[in-house]
């Protein structure tokens, strides 16, 4: 960034006239607009459609100690300029609040209005509502992120159950959506013509564990709350302790050596090597090819070990605190990671080569899930998702983080926007890891790994976004005093699913897991879908394997 | 068709068997690796810092009268190590154990009991024995130490009075 400091950045100058106010903010990453609330839709409008900001997320904060109304922030990144921007909207009213909604004009923002509706009763007026987070037996009057609401409440059970709505088409007998046995709660209704997917559903938020409230009580201070963000995933959870950390220290302005930046940024790719990994397996075997499975996860697992090795846990490393990293990477390791890298560089290259020579597996890669590049771009995709449709988003680039500004690397893009390449860009993205690894350990600066003299202001802002494996981990911090005031965390996923829609539409059920599988969502939604053949209406329940698999590959 | 085959083949033949036959040969673990905290009870003073730096509320007190509980249980622990790194004493140590798995909650637990110190004032107990032992060694000899086996109510009675009377009132 090379603008004047107290000029409104170029990009944003037709904004000029429609702001109140703004400021840097931020260590001067981010710029913050003060918005009227009858504004609001024109500069999003600008922001998004003229100016060609992505949307990344929107926060709702109770401000009624601080001021006595609420608010609402619009968070946008402009990509080519590294730039986040902040819209920040006050709502005077301290009952009934509300501000226009802008999903009209960002389809993105969709979800996170929901979100602070259920969250903190702020209306987003001129939309259609339905509550989202919030399981249907939650209370009407309670908004669990009020800060009038303590954090350990707990409302009375639900006393009767309602009927589910039925879908837009024939209704039947609702099935799931909890599964006892696997993987996560999230649930899809695909409605089908023959073989044809004809639309979607989705429910989700059924594991909402309210982490973001916890993380303001009293019982959870700024350190602790690293290792709370750690548990957010269970595959990329050093992304969201780092993406969490680095808001903490860019808004309280906290010193980091440069080695545990370096630390930080070579372990966050330990974790996409992992990640990556365990998705290409996952794919393999949703496809029925469970060899390939076996052999990804039999190289994935040299990753869990080495991770081991460098934090003293195959996950959840526990190693951020605020001010640095808790365990150095000392010299005697380097040979040893040299080595791990080789072999997995190695074993990716063959295994990944053999999944993609199947043909079985390759015809169901090939041209199934398709997601436009303008598609793509409408719902602010992210991650490989993106990058396979065209998309050049990478927040290692875009945003230079950590030391990802003293590396190279290739960001491989896609256009295709298929199944196929969705795969590929993982695969290739193991080897720019591994590169990326080799060059943070021989540049790796010596000196100090954690600064521990650090007292942070309160009221202060930072937008972080990390790059995790399946895409932009975006946190938004207000500090508050000892712990975050308000703290909304954006995972990757959440700007995914959406995409789903528009890749499965209009195309064969049994290609549906692996599309599912494709945006790496944790896995969890494929096995559980609600299948209604909309001529008949009647209802069944698809798991993982359709009927249609590859049997033998012969 | 025969082409996939083949490679699987030569993969397969290449790496052989990498399944650990765990638990009749040993985990895999590192040297790097953390389990469950071990307290050394005949170390630990009670200060509570390990309490509060824990992320999972894994450790706790638990008073009562005249006894002081550091409790910690297993089941919440996240095995962060946090404790260690502030415990001042080095009374902690994270161990490489990770078989827990019990049918007795009690078998995740680990309490150290401190007696609390007795005020000679008004009979109250309050901080634990070592702590109280450990800042009186620390303290020159003379007048400090009669305060310190004051309870701070006490203390700041006496000190208030101390102070009226230096003030001549
Ligand atoms: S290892 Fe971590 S979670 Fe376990 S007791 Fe210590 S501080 Fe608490
Ligand atoms: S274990 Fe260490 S930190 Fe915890 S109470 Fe004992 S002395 Fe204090």
């Amino acid at each position: 960034m090379n603008q004047h400091k107290d000029l409104l950045p170029q990009r944003l100058r037709p904004l000029e006239s429609l702001i109140q106010e703004w400021r840097w903010i931020d260590k001067g990453r981010a710029v913050m607009l003060d918005v009227k609330r009858d504004k609001l839709v024109e500069v999003a409008r600008i922001l998004y459609k003229e100016i060609g900001a992505f949307f990344k997320t929107c926060a709702g904060v109770d401000e009624r100690p601080l001021w006595g109304g609420f608010a609402v922030y619009h968070i946008f990144g402009i990509d080519e300029e590294g730039l986040d921007v902040v819209i920040y909207v006050k709502i005077p009213e301290k009952d009934h609040p509300w501000v226009p909604s802008i999903v009209r004009e960002v389809p993105a923002a969709d979800w996170c209005e929901l979100e602070f509706r259920d969250m903190l009763g702020i209306d987003p007026r001129g939309r259609l509502t339905q509550r989202l987070v919030l399981p249907d037996d939650w209370p009407e009057d309670v908004k669990p992120l009020r800060k009038d609401v303590p954090y350990g409440y707990r409302p009375p059970r639900a006393e009767e159950s309602r009927p589910v709505e039925a879908g837009m088409y024939p209704s039947g007998v609702p099935v799931g959506p909890y599964h006892p046995a696997l993987h996560e709660p999230e649930y899809f209704e695909l409605y089908v013509e023959g073989e044809e997917v004809v639309d979607v559903r989705y429910r989700g938020f059924h594991v909402h564990r309210g982490i973001e409230k916890l993380a303001e009580s009293p019982r959870f201070d700024y350190n602790k709350v690293t290792f709370l963000a750690e548990r957010i995933c269970g595959i990329c959870g050093f992304v969201h302790s780092c993406a969490y950390v680095m808001a903490v220290e860019r808004a309280g302005k906290v010193e980091v050596p440069e080695r545990a930046e370096y630390i930080r940024a070579l372990l966050l790719e330990v974790e996409r090597l992992h990640s990556h990994l365990l998705w290409l397996g996952v794919a393999a075997h949703l496809l029925g090819y469970d060899a390939g499975f076996m052999h990804a996860w039999r190289v994935r697992e040299k990753t869990m070990i080495l991770a081991e090795y460098l934090t003293g846990s195959r996950k959840t490393y526990g190693m951020n605190l605020v001010g640095g990293v808790r365990k150095d990477i000392t010299p005697e390791k380097v040979p040893k990671i040299l080595r791990v890298l080789e072999e997995v560089a190695e074993g990716t290259k063959k295994v990944a080569d053999m999944i993609v020579s199947v043909p079985q597996v390759r015809k169901r890669l090939e041209g199934t899930g398709v997601l436009r590049r303008g598609d793509a771009a409408a719902l602010s995709v992210v991650g490989p998702v993106a990058r396979a449709s065209g998309l050049n988003r990478d927040i290692r680039k875009d945003y230079p983080y950590l030391a990802y500004k003293d590396v190279s690397f290739m960001v491989p893009v896609y256009s295709e926007g298929d199944n196929l390449s969705r795969t590929l860009v993982r695969v290739e993205e193991v080897f720019e890891s591994v590169e990326i690894i080799k060059q943070l350990l021989d540049r790796m600066p010596p000196g100090d790994i954690l600064n521990e003299e650090w007292d942070i202001e309160p009221g202060k802002y930072a937008v972080t976004s990390v790059e995790a494996p399946r895409g932009e981990d975006t946190h938004f911090l207000i500090t508050g005093v000892g712990r975050p005031y308000r703290w909304r965390v954006r995972a990757p996923t959440y700007a995914n699913i959406p995409a789903l829609r528009p890749m499965l539409r209009g195309q064969e059920l049994a290609d549906a897991p692996i599309t599912i599988a494709s945006i790496d969502p944790c896995f969890s939604c494929t096995d559980r879908m609600l299948v209604i053949d909309v001529r008949t209406g009647k209802r069944s329940v698809l798991v993982t394997r359709p009927k249609v698999r590859v049997v033998s590959l012969g | 068709m025969v082409k996939p085959i083949l490679k699987l083949i030569t993969v397969a033949k290449e790496v052989g068997v990498v399944t650990r036959k765990y638990p009749y040969e040993s985990p895999l673990l590192t040297e790097e690796f953390r389990g469950k905290i071990e307290i050394d009870a005949s170390i630990c003073w009670g200060c509570g810092a390990c309490v509060k730096a824990c992320p999972s509320n894994a450790l706790t007190i638990r008073e009562s009268m005249d006894v002081m509980e550091l409790v910690y249980f297993a089941g919440r622990c996240i095995f962060c190590g946090r404790c260690a790194d502030v415990c001042p004493t080095g009374a902690i140590r994270v161990t490489k154990e990770f078989e827990l798995a019990t049918d007795e909650l009690e078998d995740l637990e680990q309490v150290v009991i401190h007696r609390k110190v007795k005020c000679p004032i008004c009979g109250k107990h309050f901080v634990p024995q070592p702590l109280e032992k450990y800042v009186c060694e620390k303290c020159a000899k003379g007048e400090i130490p009669t305060y310190m086996m004051v309870c701070p109510e006490c203390r700041r009675k006496v000190g208030v009075k101390k102070m009226i009377r230096c003030k001549g009132g």
